[in-house]
């Protein structure tokens, strides 16, 4: 009785088109403004932090404090900066230095005779994210001053090297999760508002009055949404690649699964939001909510899902965003494939399933509320 | 077939406490004109929205087409047409796109769809150019178009849900000669229409009032059940003789229609009394009540 028909389903698809291309704002919009977005903030957002400015106070004078001032500066992290008039804390105070270095009197002496000599190093602790980075190279500084001022070396023991990213180049992480992010927060808008839109103006009631089933309006409705957001992905790709010189080491085609996978959820969420609204306006609202905000701090794009509290940690497995994190980070800087990624993978095929389903059940074929 | 059209039998629709439609009855013949009146609220969009499938009755038995809604409402949109209130069509989509995509929901095989279009675009006399955008149609074809979009599957019902709300006299005449045309060709027609004189068009009409009907008929019928009494108009070009009014509210009751009078007459020696009193100096002849009488005493007098 109830029978899907795939005939049906495409001529919704097929209106959806045609709406799509009687406006040629809306189409620039969706292939064009997400492949702007991530080359603007792909170039805003940088994680590298380089020419600290460093204010160094040498009490010593010496050939050797002079030696170890210049590792600072040479190693092209730091910047000496702050007049000698002023004092070091007030420069800090003030924020014009974001560290200063004190090396007291003796400290020469103290290389020569073989026992600690001292320097202290102040850091503004004010800005966390800034002063971890800071505190990891002058640890690094010290080591290399060390050696060349002939003192003893620390223990050299551990030698740490970054597997997939050697330099921890931070822009190839941020392209690829500002990428996920783009994509999840715009992809939702496109089809937020079409089901809340044949509700205002009317089109509703002549789809009701005939037998078209809600699978075949959700399949027909997403289709060419789906169409449109991977031209933007491959805009995006392009961009990635040329711009930005992310590598790509895994399998094109299981990206592009897992691209399909990912907006076959997020188009999902916004029919769903948009045939619960049934209001463009609301409908919009609701998308930003439910798009933007998990997309950019619980998918994993800044803070790391491992170090949330666990309620969230949990929650984040219903996100889309999340699996598609872990699927794009793994194909694209890692080289996985499908074997090492079928737990997200499978993730956001269930989801797809889910939301395709909801919205389905969802869709109203009641007139009244 | 003897079998009627449409057969409802006590249908109730209540959302939440509230009942938009209490225990309505009715049965409408085929190749009927059925005309659907109420004021804003009444309960007849309700009660079309039950009848096309669109809404499932909270109580009573709706039988539309010889269909049950017990067998799903799915069954009935096949068999009726239905034009809304709203106006329904894409407005950036062309003539044909629109048509198009209404007959492929139905189901409606190419080359059937082509030619029906065809001759129903015909039918209803629209003769621009199908790949024009909708939006740039003027009010009565879109209309025109709409009602072609409903009965592209060939329904043997037609709901018709103001379908001349907001469009030019001219257009309104030339809709009804359509509805007109519909019924000559057998099919039924279901129409609400807040317009009194397209009232008087339809074979029978039911009046409706807070949810349930309060009156069902031939027009003529109801104006005789609605204005038993003889009804008077009533007119003094001059300046009126005193204590005209109260001579007149002796003989029955007065209703201003502009710069005259209607006069329901319940005593026929006090009226006589009265223009014998008056002499030339009052106008008086008998009128026939008009539905829109009839409406005004049922549907928004006291109850």
């Amino acid at each position: 009785m109830r029978r899907f028909s795939g005939p049906r389903a495409l001529s919704v698809a097929r209106k959806e088109i045609r709406h799509v291309r009687r406006d040629p704002f809306t189409l620039a919009m969706a292939v064009g403004v997400p492949v702007l977005l991530v080359v603007f903030f792909g170039y805003v957002l940088d994680f590298d932090v380089r020419d600290i400015r460093l204010r160094i106070v040498d009490r010593d004078n010496t050939p050797a404090s002079r030696a170890l001032a210049e590792t600072f500066t040479a190693s092209g992290y730091f910047k000496p900066h702050g007049p000698p008039a002023v004092s070091a804390l007030r420069l800090l105070a003030e924020g014009r230095v974001k560290a200063a270095v004190f090396i007291e009197p003796g400290f020469a002496e103290d290389i020569a005779r073989g026992i600690p000599a001292r320097a202290q190093v102040v850091i503004d602790g004010a800005d966390n994210q800034t002063a971890g980075v800071i505190a990891g190279y002058l640890d690094g500084v010290a080591t290399v001053a060390a050696r060349r001022l002939g003192a003893d070396p620390p223990a050299d023991l551990l030698r740490t090297r970054f597997l997939f990213n050697n330099e921890l180049n931070s822009r190839w992480f941020v392209v690829t999760g500002l990428f996920v992010v783009v994509m999840g927060v715009l992809s939702i808008l496109m089809t937020a508002l079409t089901v809340a839109r044949e509700w205002e103006t009317g089109s509703m009631e002549l789809l009701l009055s005939t037998p078209v089933r809600p699978l075949e309006m959700i399949l027909g409705k997403l289709a060419p949404y789906l169409g449109l957001c991977l031209a933007s992905t491959g805009l995006i790709y392009a961009a990635a690649r040329l711009l930005f010189h992310v590598p790509f080491r895994g399998s094109l085609w299981f990206f592009l699964a897992a691209n399909v996978l990912f907006l076959c959820c997020t188009l999902a969420q916004g029919l769903l939001i948009s045939v619960l609204t049934r209001q463009q306006q609301l409908a919009m609202q609701f998308s930003n909510l439910t798009g933007l905000l998990p997309a950019l701090l619980l998918s994993g794009f800044i803070f790391p899902v491992e170090s949330m509290p666990a309620f969230f940690r949990i929650l984040t497995w219903a996100l889309p965003a999340r699996h598609f994190m872990e699927l794009c980070r793994g194909i694209i800087l890692k080289g996985a494939g499908p074997l090492e990624l079928a737990r997200p993978a499978l993730w956001l095929a269930g989801l797809a399933a889910a939301l395709i389903g909801w919205a389905s059940v969802k869709f109203k074929r009641d007139l009244e509320p | 077939m003897t079998e009627a059209a449409i057969v409802v039998e006590d249908l109730t629709v209540r959302f939440g406490d509230f009942t938009a439609v209490d225990r309505v009855s009715l049965r409408v013949e085929r190749g009927e004109i059925f005309g659907f009146l109420g004021a804003n609220g009444a309960g007849k969009t309700t009660t079309i929205r039950v009848l096309t499938g669109l809404l499932s009755p909270t109580e009573g038995r709706v039988v539309v087409a010889g269909l049950s809604f017990e067998r799903g409402a799915n069954a009935i949109k096949a068999r009726v047409g239905y034009m809304s209130q709203k106006f329904t069509l894409y407005t950036d989509l062309t003539v044909a796109e629109n048509l198009e995509f209404a007959a492929a929901l139905r189901k409606i095989p190419p080359e059937i769809h082509r030619r029906r279009s065809r001759d129903l675009l015909d039918f209803v006399g629209f003769h621009s150019r199908p790949d024009t955008l909708v939006r740039d149609l003027p009010g009565g074809l879109k209309q025109e178009v709409s009602l072609v979009a409903s009965l592209l599957h060939d329904p043997e019902i037609v709901f018709l849900d103001e379908p001349t709300a907001g469009v030019s006299p001219a257009a309104r005449a030339r809709f009804w000669v359509l509805i007109r045309g519909l019924a000559a060709r057998g099919k039924t027609v279901f129409v609400t229409t807040h317009y009194m004189d397209e009232a008087g068009e339809c074979g029978r009409i039911a009046l409706m009032r807070a949810g349930a009907i309060i009156a069902l008929g031939a027009p003529d019928e109801l104006k005789a059940r609605a204005f038993p009494e003889p009804l008077y108009e009533l007119h003094f070009p001059e300046a009126p003789p005193v204590g005209w009014r109260d001579a007149a509210l002796s003989a029955g009751t007065i209703q201003p229609h502009g710069l005259r009078w209607h006069v329901t007459v319940r005593d026929p020696r006090r009226w006589e009394d009265a223009r014998g009193l008056w002499g030339a100096t009052a106008r008086i002849r008998r009128i026939e009540p008009s539905l829109e009488d009839v409406f005004l005493r049922w549907v928004e007098g006291p109850a």
